[in-house]
């Protein structure tokens, strides 16, 4: 069948489409609110490794076997993240240290806690953990699954959190443009200084904006290293975290345009893993090495506004006097 | 150019009060490094062990012998070009963040000079080499610089998309047109150039004093140190530095001032963009002799942990590297005799460079409320006067904190 290979490749573009879109929606959180967050990659790093941990510690070490076990792992990881993206809310709100400053030092910490972790977690082995870690029963998407000549291929052996995924953009556009909380959490990130003329606290909203960034992102992390791959490895995100920004900024920060760029940055970045595609295809001459850089380009190309200007929330990146903080 | 007012000093900071910042900084620097190692040891207690005895053994496995030295100036010299390439942009107000890109882009266009030039001898094929790696990094930071003055295009967000295409073309480099040529039948080799020819790389510094070959100290090192020296001269003495730092600290003023703001943003990306393109040097021109698939990564990004130890200051920025290269040296010591795991350095290195960013930003917030407080006084008496005339002789002790500075939105930095 033809469309096998295609089939497969739109496949993996889920799983890489979840793991753009939860980061995505992370950044999406703490930018809204108005801090700038270029750790998602660092973010994302502890969650590989704590979500590995977690799953294995939870499933087996607690007993907590199929399908709490996993789900529990997961958790843990977007736990972690929360926790090692308050660092970078402690750093940016309350001591008002450069944005971009607080994300780079993130990204680098993260890198020495995973192994430090590691090394904690899985008896001295630093940079990854043993294969085969237990996971989530694996969904056919009924009807869908059964689709003929191959083509529904794509839609089965899915992890769960691929549809949970999928199906977040609902409550998360609900609360930014429905609930209260959502419309005070954006005017921080727009006009801080009215937001807290109005009697509300930017300094707790750009807290919550940048933890649920961090359990996004750990989140993702988690199901990177748990779900796809099945156990941690040192340098797995391989720059994802990059990319989700790329997509968050491309879609101008907005949840629903974030679904399509997620999913079309995964599927530039699954398509050079499945070698049956790059055979069939008109881009059998292009070296995967091109192909990857396709997120990254448009980017460029859109950020530069050569097509439609992207425009980030107001306050983003800006420092904020006022509040309380040293 | 409406009125024709003699316009004489954009606003920097008056020369009498550059005592007070450099104090400040020493304090926070002194400050953040004490966090740092209470945070340590209190970490290496619950691990059972003395603090007293690990940080002992890391000193002297980095500095108790001529080997240690070596190869902590080994590590220091990559780091010191890295800082100054996020410094120099630094001073004029922009985050080259792109380093990483710019030296990876570099080492390509090393390693490409080093093979196709391979006939030139030593003397002049290792310049030819340095220069490729120059003229690398400022294609790749050409890019954010033009962008940036051109269409407005923050360089945060370009430089970090720049860095994810370099990665997939030093791949691709390595992958087609640079792919080993002699590589034994039957091996399996791991992917990498052509070893480049002897003439081509940088001499081992340490059989002059006597440390191991292994260190791969090389003459990199004073070019690093001159690297530091031009730059503290560029941003000190010449006029593109004073137009930098007036862009950096006030753009506004700086363009009132006659300061084509994008011509000096664009000339100091291109200089940040030269020093990023040595980087990798030391890595493939004296340690490994061929350009690698495992290259060290993000040397970049610790050159702006680096460049923040190191205030931005390119003779801050020397030592800040030696700290830094102690610390990783660190890890052989804790590797051969300590029940703590040599990841306690990245930790600690972590640990330093957080509290570095909180503590400076703490003193300069503090400096800046008095500075304030001071022009307040200064301009109740003539309030006419511009901003720059600012720093008159301090009057009365400034009062604690609590001021109200509540400044206007544009103060942003970085």
């Amino acid at each position: 069948m033809p469309f096998t290979d295609i089939a497969v490749a739109v496949q993996i573009s889920f799983t890489y489409f979840t793991i753009i879109y939860l980061t995505g929606l992370g950044g999406l959180f703490s930018e809204r609110s108005g801090i700038v967050n270029i750790g998602l990659e660092g973010l994302m790093i502890i969650g590989t490794v704590t979500g590995a941990f977690g799953a294995r510690f939870f499933t087996d070490t607690m007993e907590l076997g199929q399908p709490w076990g996993p789900v529990v792992g997961l958790l843990f990881g977007a736990l972690c993240g929360a926790l090692f993206a308050g660092v970078h809310a402690l750093a940016t709100v309350s001591f008002r240290v450069d944005h971009i400053v607080s994300g780079v030092v993130i990204n680098l910490v993260a890198v020495g806690l995973a192994r430090f972790l590691s090394s904690a977690f899985f008896d001295g082995q630093s940079t990854q953990s043993d294969p085969g870690g237990p996971h989530l029963a694996r969904l056919d998407i009924p009807g869908l699954a059964s689709l003929p000549s191959g083509l529904g291929r794509a839609f089965q052996g899915l992890s769960p959190v691929v549809l949970i995924a999928a199906l977040m953009v609902i409550p998360v556009w609900f609360a930014l443009n429905r609930l209260r909380w959502g419309l005070r959490l954006r005017s921080c990130g727009e006009n801080p200084e009215a937001t807290r003329s109005l009697g509300v606290s930017v300094t707790l909203y750009r807290y919550q904006g940048v933890m649920l960034s961090g359990a996004f992102a750990g989140m993702s992390g988690a199901f990177l290293a748990a779900e796809h791959i099945g156990n941690w490895r040192e340098g797995q995100t391989l720059g994802l975290g990059f990319i989700s920004l790329a997509a968050l900024i491309i879609s101008n920060w907005s949840p629903i345009r974030l679904m399509f760029f997620a999913w079309l940055f995964g599927f530039a970045f699954g398509i050079p893993l499945r070698p049956g595609l790059t055979d069939i295809w008109a881009i059998r001459d292009v070296p995967e090495q091109f192909i990857r850089m396709i997120p990254y380009v448009v980017t460029i190309v859109a950020i530069a506004g050569f097509v439609g200007r992207v425009r980030p929330p107001a306050a983003a990146g800006r420092a904020y006097e006022g509040g309380g903080g040293p | 150019m409406s009125g024709g007012v003699a316009v004489t000093d954009p606003p920097v900071t008056a020369r009498a009060s550059w005592f007070e910042p450099l104090v400040g900084q020493l304090l926070a620097l002194l400050a953040s490094l004490a966090i740092a190692v209470v945070f340590g040891s209190a970490l290496i207690v619950a691990y059972g062990e003395s603090p007293i005895e690990v940080y002992s053994s890391i000193l002297d496995a980095s500095l108790g012998k001529a080997d240690g030295i070596g190869y902590v100036l080994a590590i220091a010299t990559p780091l010191i070009f890295s800082a100054l390439a996020v410094a120099v942009c630094f001073k004029a107000g922009m985050f080259n963040i792109g380093v990483e890109g710019q030296y990876l882009v570099a080492m390509v266009t090393a390693a490409w000079a080093e093979i196709e030039l391979g006939f030139l001898p030593g003397p002049i094929l290792v310049p030819t080499v340095l220069i490729a790696a120059m003229l690398g990094g400022m294609v790749w930071a050409a890019i954010p610089a033009i962008l940036k003055v051109k269409t407005g295009a923050h360089e945060v967000v370009t430089t970090i998309m720049l860095n994810g295409i370099a990665v997939s073309l030093l791949a691709w480099a390595i992958n087609f047109p640079l792919k080993f040529t002699d590589a034994p039948p039957g091996q399996n080799v791991d992917l990498r150039t052509d070893p480049f020819p002897e003439q081509g790389l940088v001499g081992d510094l340490g059989k002059m004093f006597g440390i191991t070959p292994g260190a791969h100290l090389s003459w990199l090192l004073f070019l690093a140190i001159g690297a530091a020296g031009i730059v503290w001269f560029l941003i000190r003495r010449t006029r593109l530095g004073y137009d930098a730092r007036a862009v950096g600290t006030s753009p506004g003023s700086a363009k009132a001032g006659g300061v084509s703001i994008g011509a000096t943003q664009l000339k100091l990306f291109l200089i940040s963009g030269a020093l990023a393109g040595l980087v990798g040097m030391q890595q493939i021109l004296a340690d490994r002799g061929h350009l690698p698939q495992n290259y060290i990564v993000a040397l970049g990004f610790t050159g702006i942990a680096v460049a923040f130890l190191g205030q931005n200051n390119a003779i801050g920025i020397v030592f800040a590297a030696i700290l830094w290269g102690i610390l990783s040296r660190g890890e052989v010591a804790l590797q051969i005799q300590s029940e703590v795991p040599r990841e306690f350095i990245i930790i600690l290195q972590g640990i330093l460079i957080l509290s570095v960013v909180i503590t400076y930003q703490i003193a300069k917030r503090r400096l800046a409320a008095r500075q304030l407080q001071r022009a307040g006084e200064a301009g109740a008496l003539e309030d006419s006067a511009g901003p720059g005339d600012a720093g008159s002789p301090p009057g009365s002790e400034p009062e604690p904190e609590g001021s109200k500075a509540f400044q206007p939105a544009d103060e942003r930095e970085g």
